[in-house]
């Protein structure tokens, strides 16, 4: 499912910068969320999928049936990350819609993205668990080494 | 099982291979003995802090307490602006956003004292009550399948799950506004109902103007449901009274069957929460509050911002009062249909409803003078004593019932109120087991396991829209419930009344 490709090594990156990827971490009531991307879209994108992947058993049952977008701005980078899946979440929880297909452009903090939605079909889609919301605690968007990272804690 | 293997694989195969989790760092600082039930992390401990934390543990529970960083939060809330007394902590206290799982909070709005959505969290009035029936267990034992399966059916439970009860835009508005008195209005509860819930359900001052349409939107289909997470509805056996003259108060005796139903305020309160702590992230700067999380952020109670949070919570607990008054309501009917008599002639009478994630405006004492006082409760259950004008007139010489739900494969126990309570706590207790183990862990370590299975050789009957739900409630995740009430009985925050043991449960 991830259709983000690891970018080319340039001259003024010496490594490969690594596919995006995410992981979980241990937190005693809620979930943890790790993003990790070459650039600043691409986590944010991947962030999303990450989401979803959380909250549905398999994202390849999720067909873009239905073109969104999505603008957001917030002062910070962490902030912004925050909002943006915190409106993914609201677009599940109200509209009853799963998503798919991320694409993000940021100007600064400003963000627009495009994905594909489709309403929850219980016969294709397992939903696994309710998130309740994204909070601000531990928050962290940064640059690293080779690319971005992003920690995120997630009320379920 | 292998499907749900196959599942898991899928799942495992978009994520990182960054190896295993790294183990959770745990809690260094001080910890000193006040009593045989109490701890302080001295004020001195953190630059900010006003006053110290105090966490009511024993020796056993408080090496789990130390394994992450929950005492750090104790520390971190006695930093708020207008806190009283001591930044406490129950006995269930675990690692939480901002304020620990288990906090009590109380500010004062006179000295600048704050209002903090994460000293409520997003579950708004998340809670628990209580349903006495005259039921035995040898009646209900034999059929405990049949029941459980018929609650499951059509009690509706799991993510995201509409209920049967809708309101127009004026019904959902007087819904926020009176909370339980306009279900009774619509012939869904009695006034014993309102009695025996706390508050009575209802915050007076709710505003729905302080709330969005987006929250209205996000809960509009959701009153009367279970959701999902920790959510439960049990039904339970009394399995050892305590405290004879309080449990015949309560109508319950040995053996008798009763019914607890743990759930909040839905997508409702989560997106009141969520849009508070976004209207709020100016006002530390504004106010000059310096914080060492950003998920306590806060204003001052009397602020603008501050009352308009107020009145949008107090929307949302009183949505959660009605949401579990219908989940009781149809809980009765289930009863009724599935016993062939009304729940009346069953007796189904409401023991009581507590809330334990909530912020109230409640009179203290404090070194000799009385104080209007916010009050938060997050993960801890209000414990008024006996005597105390909101006790409700058939409890008010026992004290007010304090419902503790436990894991679903031990016990739940009820108690009542106590004197000290007023003394140590602002009237707290706590308000469950507590987590010992992360969501993560609990579902790794319940692979090739049947949690089903392994609670049905214990007698109870277990239902759950996703194998996950059980596998993170699993007994293992959480501390021993009893041990936890120990303490709080031992420091005469409540003092037990029954224990009680599931034999059919429900989740989402």
């Amino acid at each position: 499912m991830m259709n983000a490709k690891p970018q080319a090594a340039t001259p003024h990156s010496p490594l490969p910068t690594p596919p995006p990827m995410y992981e979980t971490f241990e937190h005693t009531a809620d979930l943890g969320l790790r993003i990790r991307a070459g650039d600043l879209p691409e986590l944010f994108a991947e962030a999303a999928r990450a989401l979803f992947a959380v909250i549905v058993a398999d994202c390849r049952q999720i067909r873009p049936a239905q073109p969104m977008t999505f603008e957001l701005e917030a002062d910070r980078h962490d902030d912004l990350l925050r909002d943006w899946l915190g409106e993914l979440l609201y677009t599940f929880h109200a509209e009853h819609l799963l998503l798919t297909g991320f694409n993000v452009t940021l100007d600064g903090t400003r963000l627009t993205a495009t994905a594909g939605a489709e309403s929850i079909d219980p016969s294709r889609h397992e939903i696994e668990v309710e998130l309740k919301a994204v909070t601000y605690h531990g928050l962290k968007v940064e640059q690293t080494d080779d690319g971005w990272l992003a920690e995120v804690i997630i009320d379920t | 099982m292998s499907k749900r293997n196959q599942k898991n694989r899928s799942h495992r195969d978009r994520r990182s291979s960054s190896g295993p989790p790294k183990p959770k760092p745990g809690y260094a600082g001080p910890l000193e003995q006040v009593d045989e039930c109490c701890w302080r992390i001295p004020r001195d401990y953190k630059i900010g802090m006003r006053v110290d934390g105090q966490i009511f543990a024993d020796e056993r529970l408080l090496e789990q307490i130390r394994c992450d960083q929950a005492p750090e939060q104790v520390a971190n809330v006695a930093t708020l602006p207008g806190i009283q007394s001591a930044s406490l902590a129950m006995p269930d206290i675990h690692w939480g956003y901002g304020f620990c799982i288990g906090g009590v909070c109380a500010t004062d709005p006179a000295e600048g004292g704050v209002i903090s959505p994460g000293g409520v969290g997003y579950d708004i009035n998340c809670g628990v009550r209580l349903v006495r029936t005259n039921l035995t267990q040898d009646e209900v034992r034999p059929r405990i399948g049949q029941l459980t399966e018929e609650l499951f059916r059509r009690v509706p439970a799991g993510v995201g799950r509409g209920g049967s009860y809708l309101f127009d835009g004026k019904e959902i508005e007087r819904l926020l506004t009176e909370g339980v008195g306009y279900l009774k209005t619509r012939g869904w509860a009695t006034d014993g109902d309102v009695e025996h819930t706390e508050a009575g359900g209802c915050l007076e001052d709710a505003d729905v103007a302080c709330i969005t349409d987006r929250a209205i939107k996000r809960g509009g289909d959701q009153c009367g449901t279970l959701g999902s997470g920790n959510h439960f509805l049990e039904i339970q056996v009394v399995d050892e009274i305590c405290d004879e003259s309080a449990a015949r108060t309560m109508g319950i005796e040995k053996d008798a069957i009763c019914v607890m139903i743990h759930s909040g305020s839905r997508g409702l309160g989560y997106q009141v929460c969520d849009d508070a702590l976004k209207q709020l992230r100016g006002a530390p700067a504004k106010y000059e509050i310096e914080l060492p999380d950003r998920q306590l952020a806060c204003a001052p109670v009397d602020s603008p911002e501050g009352q308009h949070y107020l009145r949008g919570m107090r929307c949302a607990a009183n949505y959660a009062w009605a949401n579990r008054q219908l989940l009781m309501w149809q809980t009765r009917e289930v009863f009724a249909d599935f016993f062939g008599r009304s729940w009346e002639s069953l007796q189904m009478d409401l023991i009581y409803d507590v809330a334990h994630n909530i912020a109230k405006m409640e009179h203290h004492t404090v070194d000799g003078r009385e104080k209007l006082l916010c009050v938060h409760r997050k993960g801890a259950t209000r414990a008024f004593p006996a005597g105390h004008p909101e006790v409700p007139p058939q409890y008010r010489e026992i004290g007010q019932p304090v419902i503790i739900p436990g894991d679903m494969g031990r016990a739940s126990w009820l108690l009542v109120g106590q004197p000290a309570s007023m003394e140590r706590t602002f009237g707290s207790s706590c308000h469950g087991a507590g987590r010992v183990m992360s969501r993560t862990a609990a579902i790794a370590h319940a692979q090739g396991r049947r949690i089903d299975q392994e609670l049905a050789e214990q007698g109870i009957v277990a239902r759950c829209r996703h194998w996950k739900g059980l596998a993170e409630e699993q007994p293992e995740a959480y501390k021993d419930v009893s041990q936890v009430v120990d303490v709080v009985h031992r420091a005469g925050l409540a003092k037990k009344v029954a224990r009680l043991r599931p034999i059919g449960v429900i989740k989402g």
